[in-house]
């Protein structure tokens, strides 16, 4: 206890150098913070992930549920602690849009990125009774009737926004959108017949669709997805839409910017393993996720990448607050 | 038939799930009694542990901790006035002052007994009615969860006991505390005043901490020197007769709990207040008088919170839709374990939905072996020296407030509305509405913008949809019956004139 | 003609400035988008800055009438409001209450909980520093136990 008290201490008047503490990094628990709210997709990533990247690493990692304004808080909570590899944050492809959408100056760019862990699918979903048989009947639909379909949304920045944004950079689709808290609160929405449709991350949808409780209109990829074959891809109603594709949400690990080389080699070394664990692996496959377990420099490209092609095509519906450009980010 | 009775006392009959309800309900009581503590904490933190589980031990120990913890904020409540979750907000209006009244130990017992049979008549909602329960949470519509809001808004009729207008300016200052952030539709900015801290939202744990908590300590320092109050300990058992005498209301506001707790979007803090409200309605002659020490305004809390435990598992276990936050993290914990929570759940692993009912029935019968044990103990608490007691108290609310984000921001915010709730206090606001504010404003926010949203902001066409629709026809007529019935306007009118 | 209580030490003041909060309020709930469309991001957080100014004002006016609190004009009310509102004790607590959040993160949790319980309790029952030292050890040591081994908090 007392050692503590002093760690404490010298930490609190600065002197711990944190070159010293990297050498034999980690010496005590790390703080793990996850910028989306208890029981979602970021959440449910983070904590399936984190047992086994603790047996990789040899310490415990505490997480801790930091929501808010679309994952900005969590996000910038990490950046104002130490570099020294003992906070990690768990986000989502949210942060690559904060300085498009207004919300913060600040991206993955500008922390250091240990593990590109995932990315999921995304499925147009509709209730189980809706009219539509196929994105193209609903397009149709909404091309005759403009401002009139009801979409669940999840806000500015949001999963439903953004893809509605790449669909109007392509095509035209007016709809009212009605916004929830997230897909849990959209979908029981969308069972109550209550909005038309709705973009939802295939994780969330899959078992309701299975049900037979919501139909999938169609899939946001240019094949078939195989765990669900009869939803046809979205390039079948849209074809222009391939230049953006394969696109969906992401999740992925990273720390400070000045974190030590050593500490943020040991941490990959960490997540890759974790990532790579056979009952992870598992995990990802039953919700539909494609694994990606990118780290260095390959991650920096495809967050790049990413950034990007959904910024631009944001931009070309006229949905983004900041133009790309003004922001430095380069055309696809 | 066999089946189903094998599946309800599975966890009955193996000591290992029978051992870790138990533990989970004991544990569930502590988290829950610690304000900052909250139950859906407990629970996440839970699942990474129980990741290399089988998936009955982890959902056993779940549903423990759920049961215990959503009765364990009454404690609080009721011994510091500090509620140690928000769902305990109505607990603390006569729970507190029973304490004050040296009958600290009869409130646990007879909140330990009233929250077992809330618990136990929620699960048998659960399990008789589920399927139609899960059907009519569908069919209330973002307009419908307006007129709940409205309706939840018009309590601070009954909850501000001295001056109307005080009750609608603290509950409007509730709400504007809710909505402080980055609005969920469009990420603008509100009140927060250029603060990337504020971008987040000031949790309402934080202002319930501050305003009941601290509030409370910086009060007691006025009586410094009183010698605290004699704890009479003999009584702890409610009388048969006096549960009998109460049964009738708790089963009504039992019902209150299991279907506001069975809607996705409202859970035991709302269904709490709800029966709060609906008790100092139509008891005509309570104990004593509400906000005194009255046994019906701790009855009426304590059986809805618990019925809301019920509900919230039915859209969970018939949809696979959370009814709540905890309810979410089950989700995501059989997601986990490699199960699917959806519509298929019962039918795939039929054993799922018997084995919980099975297990929250145990955790009931578990939460009334711990709750009436130790109570002497807890009553004492009560008269501990006041030099004591109060830094104890501020400890605690420091401590609970970083636990809850791990942000010292926050600290400052809530030791602020500890400041601004003596003040409050000293003046004669109360601070109920406040709480009642923070809750239901941004509910009430969000599910107009999503009603204008569903009619394409048409304010004709909204209005007329409150009237259409037969569940929403019927939620109006409420709201205009309690806004012109007992008119609040009226007394507001009334009571400003007088005093 | 109803009886009227005199107003509290400092009550009309403490009234006024949750009116010039309010009109802090309305004034912020405008700049979210102005008086736009019935349902943008300002629309309700409008009518609430509204409502905090309408019953406040209703408070004040019912107000108008009573009996000042003590004599002596606002010095006197002041020195009043002292009194009855801020003794010593507050005062003594409040400023410990912003010394301990100050220390938290400097000391860390053990140091700055042990600090502040022992400071506080000698300050407000002078004496019994036996039991104070004791009470302190055994608080600090509970709740560092149950927060950071039992419940994995990380604590400052």
């Amino acid at each position: 206890m007392l050692k503590h008290t002093l760690t404490a201490l010298a930490l609190a008047t600065g002197l711990t150098a944190t070159s010293l503490a990297a050498a034999d990094y980690p010496e005590h628990n790390i703080q793990g913070i996850i910028q989306w709210g208890a029981g979602g997709a970021t959440d449910n990533v983070a904590r399936s992930l984190t047992p086994h990247v603790e047996e990789a690493l040899g310490t415990k990692i505490i997480l801790n549920n930091r929501p808010g304004g679309t994952g900005v808080i969590g996000m910038n909570a990490v950046m104002h602690k130490r570099p020294d590899g003992y906070t990690v944050l768990y986000g989502a492809e949210n942060p690559q849009l904060y300085p498009i959408m207004g919300l913060a100056d600040f991206t993955y760019a500008d922390m250091q990125p240990i593990n590109v862990i995932a990315q999921g699918l995304v499925v147009i979903a509709a209730p189980a009774d809706s009219p539509f048989d196929s994105f193209q009947d609903l397009l149709d639909y909404a091309h005759q009737h403009p401002d009139e379909l009801r979409m669940g949304d999840t806000g500015a920045g949001g999963l439903p926004s953004t893809l509605l944004a790449m669909i109007n950079a392509v095509d035209s689709l007016e709809v009212r959108s009605v916004t929830f808290g997230g897909d849990g609160p959209g979908i029981t929405a969308m069972l109550g017949d209550h909005i038309d449709f709705m973009p939802l991350s295939l994780a969330a949808a899959k078992e309701q669709i299975k049900a037979g409780r919501l139909k999938g209109l169609a899939v946001f990829t240019r094949e078939p997805v195989e765990s669900l074959p009869n939803i046809p891809p979205i390039t079948q109603a849209l074809p222009d839409i391939a230049a953006y594709l394969p696109w969906g949400p992401f999740w992925a690990v990273a720390v400070r910017k000045d974190t030590p080389d050593a500490v943020v080699d040991t941490l990959s070394d960490a997540y890759a393993k974790g990532v790579a664990n056979e009952q992870f692996q598992r995990f990802l496959s039953d919700n539909s996720a494609k694994s990606l377990n990118l780290r260095g420099e390959e991650a920096e490209q495809f967050l790049k990448r990413w950034q990007s092609v959904t910024a631009w095509a944001l931009e070309k519906a006229g949905s983004a607050k900041v133009s790309p450009e003004s922001v430095g980010i380069p055309k696809p | 038939m066999g089946d189903t009775l094998s599946f309800f006392l599975m966890s009955w009959l193996d000591p290992s799930l029978l051992m870790l309800t138990a533990a989970g309900t004991l544990a569930g009581i502590y988290v829950g009694a610690i304000p900052g503590l909250s139950v859906t904490m407990a629970t996440s933190i839970l699942i990474s542990f129980t990741f290399s589980w089988d998936v009955n031990d982890a959902l056993a120990l779940i549903v423990g901790i759920y049961t215990g913890g959503v009765y364990g904020g009454s404690r609080t409540a009721i011994l510091l006035n500090i509620p140690g979750a928000p769902s305990s907000v109505a607990t603390a209006f006569d729970g507190y002052p029973l304490a004050q009244q040296g009958e600290a130990g009869r409130a646990i017992g007879l909140s330990t007994v009233m929250s077992v049979i809330g618990g136990l008549l929620g699960t048998l909602v659960l399990a008789s009615v589920a399927p139609y329960l899960s059907d009519m949470a569908l069919e209330f519509a973002p307009r419908d969860y307006f007129l709940i809001a409205a309706l939840g808004l018009l309590l601070v009729g009954s909850l501000a006991a001295e001056s109307l207008s005080r009750g609608i300016f603290a509950a409007a200052l509730g709400a504007v505390i809710g909505l402080v952030g980055l609005d969920p539709v469009t990420a603008d900015p509100r009140f927060t005043l250029g603060s990337m801290q504020l971008m987040g939202g000031i949790h309402y744990v934080v202002v319930m901490i501050g305003m009941f908590g601290v509030a409370e300590a910086f009060f007691q320092l006025h009586q410094l020197d009183a010698t605290p109050v004699r704890q009479k300990v003999d009584k702890i058992l409610p009388s048969l007769s006096l549960v009998l005498k109460f049964l009738p209301l708790s089963i009504r506001t039992s019902l209150i709990g299991v279907i506001v707790g069975a809607l996705p979007g409202t859970g035991g803090d709302i269904a709490s207040l709800f029966a709060y409200d609906h008790a100092k309605r139509t008891v005509k002659k309570p104990s004593k008088p509400f906000g005194e020490g009255a046994y019906e305004g701790l009855v009426a809390p304590e059986t809805a919170n618990n019925a809301a435990v019920g509900g919230a598992y039915v859209p969970m276990l018939t949809l696979g839709m959370p009814g709540d936050a905890v309810t979410a993290i089950i989700i995501g914990a059989l997601t986990i374990h490699g199960l699917n929570p959806g519509p298929m759940l019962m039918i795939e692993t039929p054993y799922i939905f018997w084995f919980t009912v099975g297990n929250l029935v145990l955790a009931n019968l578990f939460l009334l072996l711990f709750g009436l044990t130790g109570i002497k103990l807890f009553a004492k608490v009560v008269e501990l020296p006041k030099a004591i007691l109060i830094p104890l108290i501020l400890v605690l609310c420091v401590v609970g407030t970083y636990s809850l984000n791990g942000s010292m921001t926050e600290v400052y915010w809530m030791l602020g509305f500890g400041l601004l709730g003596y003040f409050m206090k000293v003046y004669r606001f109360q601070m109920g509405p406040v709480i009642l504010g923070v809750i239901l404003g941004p509910l009430m926010d969000t599910s107009y913008r999503q009603a204008m949203a569903s009619v394409g902001n048409d304010s004709a066409a909204f209005v007329s949809g409150l009237f259409t629709h037969p569940l929403s026809l019927v939620l109006t007529l409420a709201v205009l019956f309690l806004l012109l019935g007992h008119s609040p306007l009226k007394r507001l009118l009334r009571r400003e004139k007088a005093a | 003609m109803p009886h009227r209580p005199p107003l509290k030490a400092g009550e009309r003041a403490f009234n006024l400035l949750l009116l010039l909060l309010s009109g802090g309020v309305f004034y912020e709930a405008y700049r979210i988008s102005g008086f736009e469309l019935p349902n943008s991001a300002g629309a309700f957080p409008l009518l609430l800055g509204a409502i905090m100014i309408v019953t406040m004002l209703s408070i004040l006016l019912g107000q108008r009438h009573h009996s000042r609190p003590a004599a002596g004009g606002a010095l006197g009310e002041l020195r009043q409001f002292l009194a009855t509102h801020f003794p010593l004790p507050v005062v003594l607590f409040s400023l410990l209450a912003v010394g301990y959040l100050l220390a938290l993160p400097a000391l860390g949790f053990i140091a700055a909980t042990a600090l502040f319980l022992l400071i506080t309790q000698l300050c407000l029952r002078r004496g019994h520093w036996v039991s104070a030292v004791l009470v302190t050890v055994l608080i600090t040591a509970v709740i560092y136990a149950l927060f950071t081994l039992l419940f994995q908090v990380y604590l400052p």
